[in-house]
């Protein structure tokens, strides 16, 4: 049994920031509940009113016009496995979200649900790391646009001002001539931790790559400075200066330990997992 | 109807429409029923079960548009103009439908409180991909747990119930985006 609450459902996403201004603290956006439901549940939020956005126009559509994919925030996880455009042009994207829990809750979440939420974790979080990836954010009065990296504050908290709703993201695919990899390792359904690799290789050299963990901290993070040092190497001594940073990913990914494994297990799994992530990204 | 869903302290009720096992429901519910509740208390379908409430196990799995979803943590009222099935709605009459069928064929089952939902989820599978690899029934059967362990005699019931829908049924693919 859930307590009690009111939903109201908006006729746009206007109406919706109006409505989230007006009941502040006392509401809270709905858009799928995989994870808010359980929340309610567990009794961990107490919310009077739920804005239902899930049917809000605007929220609903994948687009791609050539440059840029654009995902509505209410898009759910089995429709980003699944669907064509997604998996042409962003597949490490649909890799993340094939892997995300079970079937059921990848029907019923969303993309934004998940974003917002920014549970540490996650899965599509660094996966979108991986890519050029901004976030569209929207009150009644204006829009606004951000880097997904900064968008994904800090555990549980995102930069949406109150009355603002995530409407879309937008996602610029690789070049051609990049492969790439998502790999995670989990004893429960959420990942341990995760990571999303790019590149681009040219007789065995790295010629670019991009580096993204998540889960072992508060969020996840892009490993801008690691990334530089592997370029122009070989696969092999890639992976050996990979396997050499952990201070640096120490210092970075500021690690957690959890119920899911400890400080150490975490670094020493994120250099295995990345140094795979290459190997698979280069085949 | 009944109120015996009903609470106290409900703060809003909300009107839903909607079709489940083929029958038109139409009705009040308040907010923050789940279809569970839905299903077992106001319809008495207490096929698909409750169990861990939290999304892992999946014995409540039904489909809501031939999507499956955790009927324990999905609001009733996101069914509106939804079509819904259950276990109950599976069978045409006596005749079993051929996964059940081949669950009863294959022991796939122990103790059977999983078994709603595992034929749901395999239903839900078989609807999205006809012809699956083993590996494929795997990957998508491994959000519905079993404690009894009968998982090999789930997959094989699954793979086949597929060949038998190919091979007779009225069978019709469909979309397989769930939005």
């Amino acid at each position: 049994m859930l307590p009690p609450f009111q939903v109201i459902t908006p006729k746009n996403i206007h109406e919706a920031s109006v409505e989230l201004r007006r009941l502040g603290e006392k509401a809270v956006v709905y858009a799928g509940g995989a994870e808010l439901v359980l929340l309610l549940r567990f009794g961990m939020i107490h919310p009077e009113y739920l804005v239902n956005v899930k049917r809000t126009p605007g929220l609903n559509e994948i687009a791609w016009n050539g440059e840029t994919v654009q995902i509505g925030a209410t898009i759910t996880h089995h429709r980003l496995e699944t669907d064509p455009v997604i998996r042409e042009h962003l597949p490490l994207l649909a890799a993340a979200e094939s892997q995300i829990a079970n079937i059921r809750v990848r029907s019923q979440g969303t993309l934004g649900g998940n974003l917002c939420f920014n549970d540490p974790h996650s899965d599509p979080g660094t996966a979108l790391l991986v890519y050029d990836t901004s976030v569209r954010l929207a009150n009644e009065h204006h829009r606004r646009e951000m880097p997904v990296g900064e968008f994904l504050v800090g555990m549980y908290s995102t930069a949406l001002e109150p009355g603002e709703l995530l409407e879309n993201v937008l996602i610029k695919p690789l070049p051609k001539g990049w492969g790439t990899s998502y790999l995670r390792v989990h004893h429960h359904q959420r990942p341990t931790l995760n990571v999303g690799v790019a590149a681009k290789i040219k007789d065995g050299t790295v010629e670019q790559a991009r580096l993204a963990v998540g889960c072992v901290g508060p969020i996840p993070r892009r490993l801008s400075e690691l990334e530089m040092k592997i370029k122009g190497l070989t696969i092999d001594d890639a992976k050996r200066v990979i396997s050499e940073s952990k201070s640096y990913l120490y210092n970075l990914l500021e690690p957690v330990e959890d119920i899911l494994g400890s400080v150490n297990y975490k670094l020493y799994m994120t250099g295995v997992l990345l140094n795979r992530g290459l190997s698979r990204a280069s085949a | 109807m009944s109120n015996d869903g009903q609470r106290i302290a409900t703060l809003q009720n909300v009107g839903i429409e909607v079709t489940v096992n083929g029958q038109y429901w139409k009705g009040d519910v308040p907010a923050e029923e789940v279809l569970l509740e839905f299903l077992r208390n106001r319809l008495r379908l207490t096929g698909a079960k409750r169990s861990c409430e939290s999304q892992v196990c999946g014995a409540c799995t039904v489909l809501v548009d031939d999507c499956p979803v955790s009927a324990c943590s999905y609001l009733a009222l996101e069914v509106n103009e939804k079509r819904i099935i259950t276990i109950e709605g599976l069978a045409s009459g006596d005749r079993l439908d051929p996964l059940q069928a081949a669950f009863v064929r294959n022991v796939g089952a122990q103790c059977g409180f999983c078994t709603p939902g595992q034929i749901m989820a395999a239903k839900a599978l078989l609807i999205e991909n006809p012809s699956p690899t083993r590996e494929q029934v795997t990957e998508w059967m491994k959000g519905n747990l079993c404690r009894c362990g009968c998982y090999s005699a789930i997959a094989q019931s699954v793979l086949e119930a597929a060949e038998q829908y190919k091979r007779g049924a009225n069978w019709k693919s469909k979309d397989p985006a769930c939005a």
